[in-house]
């Protein structure tokens, strides 16, 4: 059922409410003729939008939101030969587009308990606040 | 030293011909059931003077200290708690924790000798190892659940004080606001 479809179907119904048996068969005959006319009504409708009568109610349905889990096409763990079957020359993104993207890899893996060394740029997030730091901090609270 | 980590071999020294036990630093230390303990605490509390206690976490702290390769300041959070909690748990006082909430530093000592009902022998145990750490006059304030905010010295008695008058941690730490130390 269409929008305009809908409209007419309300219009109708306020038109019964009001007068019951005297517009009803008047208004369903008027649907019946726009849907008989193209078998679609938006489509056998006029141009010009259909107003809405003055008494027209609102109509408030709530705005629902449905989560839907992302496409996965392949498990995250991938096998590690999938990169090797491209030839060395070819660069991953001029693959064609129904190639896979190549696996995640880690950059760089440190050494346990050795820590990560940035050769080239400082770390997006903050570093970490030393023992000194945050004593200083407690040991400047005060009562307010 | 040893990658930053603590290492607890070899920290006590048991001497059963001189029927003595020392710390690998040289201080003599004597095993005290829990409920002897227990007593003598209790009976400090009572007279409100826990400066043994105190003095006790200094020695701790200078343990914990002697295993630092570096100033405690410029080590993480973690790396001192490392210690920390070894050191506390060598000596059978619990494990020690750190919170933050918001500015301020909480140490939790978890599984901690049940001493007094105020806490306050494991504040000053906590306030003694981490002035001694931070080389700072630090308290440690009994904020229930085994949680001790860690203050200044001269606002410990207020918040001691908000504590008693039935304040939580987070209303304490709402009635405290971070200023520039002078």
């Amino acid at each position: 059922m269409t929008d305009r479809e809908d409209r007419l179907r309300s219009l109708l119904d306020k038109v019964r409410a009001k007068r019951p048996g005297e517009r009803e068969t008047h208004a369903a005959e008027a649907v019946d003729r726009l849907r008989a006319g193209s078998g679609n009504l938006a489509a056998a409708a006029p141009a010009a939008p259909l107003s809405d009568p003055p008494t027209s109610p609102q109509i408030e349905s709530p705005t629902r939101y449905s989560s839907q889990p992302p496409r996965v096409e392949r498990p995250l763990s991938v096998e590690p030969r999938a990169r090797s079957s491209a030839p060395p020359s070819q660069p991953a993104l001029a693959a064609s587009p129904t190639q896979r993207p190549a696996a995640i890899r880690p950059q760089s893996v440190a050494p346990t308990g050795q820590p990560v060394v940035y050769a080239t740029e400082q770390p997006e997030f903050p570093r970490p606040k030393t023992f000194g730091e945050l004593l200083e901090l407690t040991l400047s609270l005060r009562p307010r | 030293m040893h990658d930053g980590r603590f290492d607890p071999g070899g920290f006590y020294e048991f001497n059963l011909n001189g029927g003595m036990i020392r710390t690998r630093n040289g201080e003599r230390v004597v095993v005290l059931s829990e409920d002897v303990l227990s007593s003598l605490v209790a009976a400090a509390a009572r007279d409100g003077d826990l400066t043994p206690l105190r003095r006790l976490g200094e020695l701790l702290g200078e343990q914990a200290l002697a295993s630092l390769d570096r100033p405690a300041s410029v080590l993480s959070a973690e790396a001192v708690l490392g210690h920390v909690s070894a050191v506390t748990a060598l000596f059978g006082w619990g494990r020690a924790g750190f919170e933050r909430w918001g500015s301020a530093l909480v140490v939790t000592l978890r599984d901690k000798p049940e001493l007094d009902e105020d806490e306050l022998g494991a504040a000053a145990l906590l306030g003694g190892m981490f002035s001694e750490i931070s080389r700072r006059q630090v308290s440690c304030v009994p904020t229930g659940e085994s949680k001790f905010i860690m203050v200044d010295f001269e606002v410990a008695e207020t918040v001691w004080g908000w504590f008693k008058d039935g304040a939580d941690l987070p209303a304490i730490i709402g009635m405290l606001e971070a200023k520039r130390a002078s």
